[in-house]
């Protein structure tokens, strides 16, 4: 039906179909990513299964579970949320549903060639920038830009003068993540290497996550909070302060990620106060949100869509509480190069960002589908296996970076560390295993609900629908 | 679009523009949803000036030093010391001089000295090193080294210029960061200031029952 749709007029294209497709391509990669995690955690935590095949090897499958959930699962559900919010908040359709269903088409190209290539052992070797110039100029120009074109048509192109805060995230992200991704090639093209390299490398990890993952994770909860309780934004003003202390704050910070190298104090001293200063936005989301839920608090337990948003706002408290203070010099020293910072990681991929794209998901997918959910106990499976699974990996981790890090200032034999971390190896494959059987329920109710679920009368809500079963 | 500095707490807007951002705002729901004008509570208020106050205090380099060569200078006085002789083992050798030697310490170089332990094997390795720079042969005095492993290196700060032309390489308690720090957050605090003081009061609350 995709191949179909390509090559129809944008006028003979249904509304919706580019939601629909980014829908269930950002599932699949979840599905897929999660998966590889779970293999990966495996090897961590039994060293001898899977062993001879340099392809199966940890140091190649690593970069392809994280890309494959950074730019498969993470990206592609917000490109999901940008086809079917944008419009809606600006009273109007979308630019172009082709332009959206070509994205998504070539989406999937690049990124199943981009992780294949990694698998085989092409890669800059650059932690989360790992995909060769060649695949990148292929994000760039095939994937973030067309997106970008269409998202900001469609709010130039929109019947309200004022633009929902949702909207100045999505188009100011896209922005901000063109212009990381053309600045983070620079060590491949120009051959910059050390120091420079180090630091062009996290600070294209850092904005990928500050300027992209965590902000229009963000924008997404300024859509479906509202939307589902039907209250208004709490403040559009404290969305302001939001919004202004992203972009001054988590811009700017990227050396903190190198307290330990040999870069001037005065630009640690500088990236440490932003680095705590990132509570600011956190402190303005978070209030603005739960501030929005007055009245509608007993929907966090009823509404599965809600259950999934509010349990990722939640996860932005201590993501920012553990992301401001741990890169000062007094924390960093202590957890630099531990399970801690790879626990922190997962809150803020696995915890906040993805339960947050997962509502949205639900929400968008029955709405363009016009179908209810073919099953809420399957949903709500999913949710306490997601929920259970990453508290299990995120506990089970910084446990396990606490101790790593007693053992490199004490200077504890390597073996000894890697016997005490064991246990917590095995719980970290425990509960990234049952994040990704979640994952597998998750894909089977939305495959279900294309199928047989309920439809949704015209000027109805599918949450507003009782089950029928 | 004028700006009005008669009650800058109050409002940037004169009484006109605010009733017409008011309009505006009531004129317009975006996809069935609208933003109420409410302000942030109080308590948040104090709490993001507490964390402003916090990022700087948090991040003074002297929560986070890195030991200096001056911190293991009594360490390399003690270690060719008759009573250390006299010990077996390199533990008990090592055990005798970090207690002797934090015993001799002040309280600052006390809380380096508990956060970063040495060995027998890098103080026998460091040793030298400490003795040439205090013979003289650096440019530099010791608390200007850092203490890595096994190595003495120059630290790597940029203080005040000295009068024979080179830059002091020991930690300050401020740094230009800070400086740029203190404007940077000045400059923010002044523009989401401007921004949403020309938003309408937050007393007065969008009836949004005519909006479409």
């Amino acid at each position: 039906m995709l191949l179909k749709y390509l090559f129809a007029k944008n006028d003979e294209i249904p509304p919706g179909s580019a939601t629909i497709f980014f829908g269930f391509s950002s599932i699949f990669w979840f599905v897929v990513g999660t998966g590889l995690g779970s293999f990966n955690a495996a090897k961590l935590a039994f060293p001898d299964w899977v062993t001879g095949t340099e392809m199966f090897a940890f140091g190649h499958m690593r970069q392809v579970h994280v890309l494959a959930v950074i730019l498969g699962w993470i990206s592609m559900a917000f490109g999901m949320t940008m086809m079917y919010m944008t419009p809606a908040l600006g009273n109007t359709k979308l630019w172009s549903e082709k332009l959206g269903l070509w994205t998504v088409f070539l989406w999937n190209i690049g990124l199943s060639l981009g992780l294949l290539l990694l698998w085989l052992g092409f890669t800059s070797g650059r932690e989360y920038n790992d995909l060769i110039w060649p695949i990148d100029l292929v994000v760039i120009c095939g994937v973030l830009l067309p997106l970008g074109i269409n998202v900001w048509m469609t709010i130039a192109h929109r019947k309200t003068q004022g633009i929902y805060i949702t909207n100045w995230f999505f188009g100011a992200c896209i922005f901000m993540v063109i212009v990381v991704f053309v600045v983070g090639q620079s060590p491949e093209l120009f051959g910059l290497t050390g120091l420079t390299e180090a630091y062009l490398t996290f600070w294209f990890a850092h904005n990928v996550l500050g300027l992209w993952i965590t902000p229009v994770a963000a924008a997404i909860a300024y859509y479906t909070i509202p939307k589902l309780t039907g209250n208004p934004l709490y403040s559009h003003r404290i969305a302001h302060l939001h919004f202004w202390a992203i972009i001054a704050f988590y811009s700017t910070p990227a050396s903190h990620h190198l307290m330990s190298a040999p870069l001037p104090e005065w630009l640690k001293s500088f990236a440490s106060v932003e680095g705590v200063l990132i509570l600011i936005p956190a402190i303005a989301f978070v209030a603005n949100i739960l501030l929005t839920m007055k009245g509608k608090w007993s929907m966090f337990v009823e509404n599965v869509e809600t259950k999934f948003s509010i349990t990722g706002v939640l996860l932005a408290i201590p993501l920012n509480m553990q992301g401001g203070f741990q890169q000062t010099r007094a924390i960093n020293w202590y957890v630099h190069g531990t399970g801690w910072i790879v626990a922190h990681a997962h809150l803020a991929l696995l915890g906040m960002s993805s339960f947050l794209e997962a509502a949205a998901v639900y929400f968008g997918l029955q709405q363009m589908l016009r179908r209810k959910l073919y099953s809420l106990t399957l949903a709500n499976l999913h949710y306490w296996f997601f929920l259970v699974g990453f508290c299990i990996y995120w506990i089970s981790m910084t446990i396990a970076g606490l101790i790593q890090g007693a053992g490199k200032i004490y200077e504890v034999p390597y073996i000894d560390v890697v016997v005490a971390e064991h246990p917590y190896m095995i719980a970290r494959w425990v509960g990234g295993t049952m994040v990704f059987t979640g994952n597998v329920v998750w894909l089977y109710n939305m495959w279900m609900t294309a199928r047989e679920g309920t439809l949704v009368p015209a000027g109805k809500y599918a949450h507003e629908l009782a089950y029928e079963r | 679009m004028g700006f009005k500095f008669d009650q800058p707490l109050y409002s940037l807007s004169d009484e006109q523009e605010q009733k017409e951002i008011l309009a505006l705002w009531e004129s317009e729901k975006h996809g069935g949803l609208w933003e109420g004008n409410n302000r942030l509570p109080f308590p948040l208020t104090f709490l993001i000036a507490l964390v402003i106050l916090t990022a700087f205090m948090i991040t003074m380099p002297i929560w986070g030093q890195r030991p200096t060569a001056q911190d293991f200078a009594n360490h390399v006085k003690l270690m060719d010391s008759p009573e250390v002789q006299r010990l077996a083992t390199p533990e008990e050798k090592m055990k005798y001089v970090a207690n002797a030697a934090y015993q001799m310490a002040d309280n600052r170089t006390k809380g380096n000295l508990e956060r970063h332990p040495i060995t027998w094997d890098d103080l026998l390795n460091i040793a030298p090193q400490i003795k040439e720079i205090q013979a003289g042969k650096g440019k530099y005095p010791l608390d200007n080294y850092t203490v890595l492993g096994d190595r003495i290196v120059l630290a790597n700060f940029e203080g005040n210029m000295r009068p024979d032309g080179l830059r002091e390489r020991k930690q300050p308690w401020w740094d230009i960061g800070f400086t740029i720090d203190v404007f940077y957050v000045s400059y923010f605090i002044l523009t989401v200031f401007l921004i949403v003081k020309r938003l309408p009061h937050f007393s007065r609350k969008p009836d949004m029952s005519k909006a479409s």
